[in-house]
């Protein structure tokens, strides 16, 4: 027998059977520590809204809470406003996201590269700073907008007023809705199978007709997976509403959960009973979204079908058009107006004299509270990235790698925190840190802060690693197995090495995300460990709209630099 | 449950094959002995070394297994380089790095990948990615290697020639193979053992032309090679052999063949009589006594011969393969003779 070299040392013994449920002590410990801090909380909120006495009174309980919820006028209306602001604008921005995604992935539009990160960027622009830089423009007295098409002589006062329903809309639509969309449908429309598009084709239909006959509807999964998607964040958003809503006194769920929350006399009972019923709302949405992924096939995507794009002909141009125009609006304007609004004397009045000035840095610059929460939010920022990369990575990697049999568990849990108003996980998460002994010394440090970021950014981190994970193929570590590499070897050799880009895109995208978080952060936030967010919310609420808005642009270059660095890791919406 | 009651023994220095339709477990049976699948029941031995028992509470991961695998995918690691993905398993059991060099060298001369070592593993065509993997696979002398459809992924003209030299490797090092495929040829070509999977049970098991010439089950006879199958009652029956009188449109006619041993038939049951089509003697004349009449329904030029239909009379089709040294025609009649020794009868 021919020998390719010398015999190899002999094989190793048998290793005794507990080594091999090493699989399960780790999943059960994530599970547990993951169920810890996303169930209990959750549990809490539920029991919150039975229990009807004033704070530092004995409990009482009671469905007082849930009798307000669903009685009063007040916040039966904050009920019909979320409805109906996220109805018009998941109406509103579906078809134009699926135009978009379209064009960029199934088109020859120039500069289609360009403008999908474009919307990457927009993705990132924290919604305070837009709604800031849109408050220049469509401010109902002298918003540049208005105050412009007031001197036409057929007007005689602006037409626009952002602080309106249609004015929540707008700036959601701007902040969210659309972009979100369309950076999670591009890459779908650029998977799909050319070849349904092609049959279409030779057999007569037009680009466009193919488009809405076949390409569409073939990716009707995706789209309806998108919509839920779209529909969960926007039952949550706080911000906007927050600076829009609360001078016109609209309400939606967050921004009453909050109003009940920060009055002299805080009504937990109604504000938890109301966070039940979003939870309730969110449960089924999830359920189904789970359930549209996981038919789905997910495999690496190789050279085998050509994907040559359709050509527009004469429609380059005004498809060019329509996408710069988007563009202008959900990235050029905010970031233009975010920073033009920086160096103004008073914040919004372009027509004073000399309106221009460099004081407003100065002050914020100079100011010890700036420095301090700068150093809060570096902190909290790069902790809450590594740590993420660290947890999120293994529950992805339990939840798509191994048998264990809680994997589906897990993969629902790391979900959950999608269900929860910002608000209310923040309130929750109070309560865990206060009424935990054990934990209860660690109240006011970043570290909680860092958790409520954790806890906020797992749904998408899990996703993100997850579809990773699931287009590595597993033979590659199979393969590793074979030729002799233990669990761990395997890991670091193999996993880490394939996987390096998507962490580092998950590590940024939640770096950007725990340094713009407000939602999660403002009932748990102290002095000491306010960060940047925090203090411009601070400053809105002391009207220091020039200081806000300086902070808000830190904020917004610091997001931009972040979306930059993880689109360059080659992170493109990569989500299930 | 994907693999039930399926008992196998491999001998050293042969490749042994397991062969089914897709589903049927024999990618299951191989994963259960690389130890990628957790078996919960049973004993898979290896060179006398349990690795794994349910019942005494043994699981060896596949790390200590020593076992060399080509996959499906070939697997080969896209971060690394061609000489990166054979020194990996060599690097991990702790060999200096000159030795390291020198037996990757060596491997890689083997299949004729000398010279491609710094260059990127996604830069290789199909061919070499197959011989990378199959490298890879090699260079630590595994005790058995195992091949998960390892041609699938290859065009058909590549894979006639991996085909071969797979073979010739494999007698010149004296490799104990697991084979696992779903195509017969790749199966009866290369293989010294072969053992049939169905609904992840072992039909039979034996050497290529055992199984083609004397299966023991209607569907090794079905999934090996293709068969020609007449509906019948049994009319005689003598020592080794069986009348039968065919019904339908060839009412009146009669075949004689071997029963096959494991059942006992009876005059009057009703049975199938099958045959190699390619055991089926064709002669361009009508036909008379002993032989089948039919008709060339239609006629297909190959190349290297033709594919013809033959009516057999009412809805009776077969298809059969005929020599190209002879002039056939469409709605040419032909005899069909079935020599006794080639045609089996099973019960129904």
């Amino acid at each position: 027998m021919a020998r390719v070299g010398a015999p190899l040392a002999a094989p190793i013994a048998a290793r005794p059977a507990w080594r091999l449920d090493s699989e399960a002590v780790v999943g059960t410990g994530v599970l547990a520590v993951v169920a810890f801090g996303v169930v209990y909380p959750v549990l809490l909120v539920v029991l919150q809204s039975f229990q009807t006495a004033l704070p530092g009174q004995p409990a009482v309980y009671g469905l007082d809470g849930w009798r307000a919820a669903l009685a009063e006028p007040a916040l039966r209306s904050s009920l019909w406003n979320t409805l109906t602001v996220t109805f018009v604008r998941q109406l509103l921005s579906l078809p134009l996201a699926v135009f978009i995604a379209w064009l960029l992935a199934r088109t020859d539009l120039p500069a289609r590269r360009w403008i999908e990160f474009a919307f990457w960027a927009a993705f990132f622009l924290p919604p305070l700073t837009v709604t800031l830089s849109w408050i220049l423009l469509l401010d109902p007295e002298y918003g540049l907008i208005n105050t412009s098409l007031a001197a036409l002589p057929f007007l005689g006062k602006g037409p626009f007023n952002i602080y309106s329903f249609w004015g929540i809309v707008w700036v959601h639509l701007i902040t969210g809705s659309l972009t979100v969309k369309v950076i999670l449908l591009t890459p779908a429309f650029r998977n799909m199978n050319a070849s349904f598009e092609e049959a279409s084709r030779v057999v007569g239909a037009g680009t466009l007709r193919t488009a809405l006959r076949i390409t569409v509807p073939v990716m009707a999964p995706v789209i309806l997976s998108v919509l839920l998607l779209g529909t969960m964040v926007s039952l949550q958003t706080f911000e906007v509403e927050q600076v829009l809503g609360t001078p016109f006194r609209f309400f939606v769920f967050s921004t009453t959960i909050y109003d009940l929350l920060v009055t002299r006399v805080p009504r937990y009972d109604a504000a938890t009973a109301l966070s039940v019923l979003v939870l309730a709302a969110m449960l089924p949405l999830i359920l189904a979204q789970q359930w549209l992924t996981r038919g789905r096939r997910y495999t690496t995507v190789t050279g085998q079908f050509q994907n040559k794009p359709h050509a527009l002909g004469a429609w380059r141009w005004p498809a060019l058009g329509v996408a710069a125009a988007v563009v202008s609006v959900v990235l050029g304007a905010p970031v233009v107006f975010a920073l033009l609004g920086t160096f103004m004397k008073l914040f919004g009045f372009f027509h004073v004299p000399e309106p221009w000035t460099l004081d407003n840095w100065r002050t914020v610059l100079g100011d010890e509270l700036f420095a301090r929460s700068l150093r809060n939010t570096v902190v909290l920022a790069v902790g809450t990235a590594v740590t993420a990369v660290f947890l999120h990575s293994l529950i992805a990697y339990i939840a798509v790698r191994t048998r264990y049999a809680g994997r589906r568990l897990l993969d629902f849990v790391s979900w959950l925190p999608f269900t929860v108003p910002g608000v209310i996980l923040g309130l929750a998460l109070l309560w865990f840190f206060l009424g935990t002994p054990l934990l209860r010394p660690l109240y006011g440090t970043t570290a909680v802060l860092i958790v409520a970021g954790l806890i906020s950014g797992m749904p998408l981190g899990v996703q993100i690693i997850k579809s990773g994970l699931l287009q590595l193929g597993g033979e590659l570590e199979e393969a590793s197995r074979i030729a002799g590499a233990t669990w761990w070897t395997t890991y670091r050799r193999i996993v880490l090495r394939l996987m390096a880009p998507t962490l580092m895109a998950v590590g940024m995208i939640t770096f950007v995300g725990a340094a713009r978080n407000i939602a999660n952060i403002a009932l748990l936030s102290t002095t000491a460990n306010r960060p940047l967010a925090i203090l411009q919310l601070d400053y809105i609420a002391q009207k220091k709209l020039e200081e806000a808005v300086v902070i808000a642009s830190i904020i917004m270059l610091i997001s931009l630099a972040g979306a930059l660095a993880a689109y360059l890791l080659g992170v493109r919406g990569n989500v299930g | 449950m994907a693999v039930d009651r399926a008992s196998l023994d491999v001998h050293r220095g042969e490749v042994f094959t397991l062969l089914g339709p897709s589903g049927c477990g024999k990618t299951t049976t191989l994963r259960l002995v690389a130890g990628l699948e957790r078996p919960d029941g049973g004993e898979i031995t290896l060179r006398g070394r349990v690795v794994a028992s349910v019942s005494r509470r043994i699981f060896v991961q596949p790390n200590h297994r020593n076992l060399g695998m080509v996959f499906q995918s070939y697997a080969i690691w896209p971060h690394m380089t061609v000489f990166d993905n054979v020194a990996y398993p060599l690097s991990l059991r702790g060999l200096a790095r000159a030795a390291i060099r020198e037996r990757v060298a060596r491997v890689l001369d083997l299949v004729g990948l000398a010279g491609l070592e710094m260059r990127a593993a996604t830069m290789l065509s199909g061919g070499q990615m197959q011989r990378l993997a199959l490298c890879r696979a090699l260079v630590y002398e595994p005790d058995l290697l195992l091949l998960d459809e390892p041609f699938s992924n290859l065009d058909a003209k590549l894979r006639e020639q991996m085909r071969l030299e797979l073979k010739l490797l494999q007698r010149r090092l004296g490799i104990t193979v697991l084979f696992v495929t779903h195509d017969q040829i790749e199966a009866l070509s290369l293989s010294d053992r072969i053992a049939v999977m169905q609904r992840g049970r072992v039909e039979q098991v034996g050497p290529p032309r055992s199984l083609y010439e004397r299966p023991e089950s209607a569907f090794v006879r079905d999934f090996v090679g293709s068969t020609v199958i007449l509906r019948g009652r049994v009319s005689a029956l003598e020592p080794g052999r069986v009348s039968v009188a065919l019904d339908g449109a060839l009412g009146g006619r009669t075949v004689a063949g071997r029963s096959i041993s494991t059942a006992a038939l009876v005059t009057g049951a009703e049975v199938h009589v099958a045959i190699r089509p390619e055991d089926i003697e064709v002669d361009g004349a009508r036909a008379d006594g002993a032989a089948l009449p039919g008709v060339i329904d239609a006629l297909l030029f190959v190349g290297d011969r033709y594919e013809t239909r033959v009516s057999l009379g009412g809805e009776q089709r077969i298809v059969l393969l005929l020599p190209r040294s002879r002039e056939w025609k469409e709605g040419q009649p032909v005899s069909l003779a079935f020599p006794p020794d080639t045609v089996s009868v099973w019960p129904v």
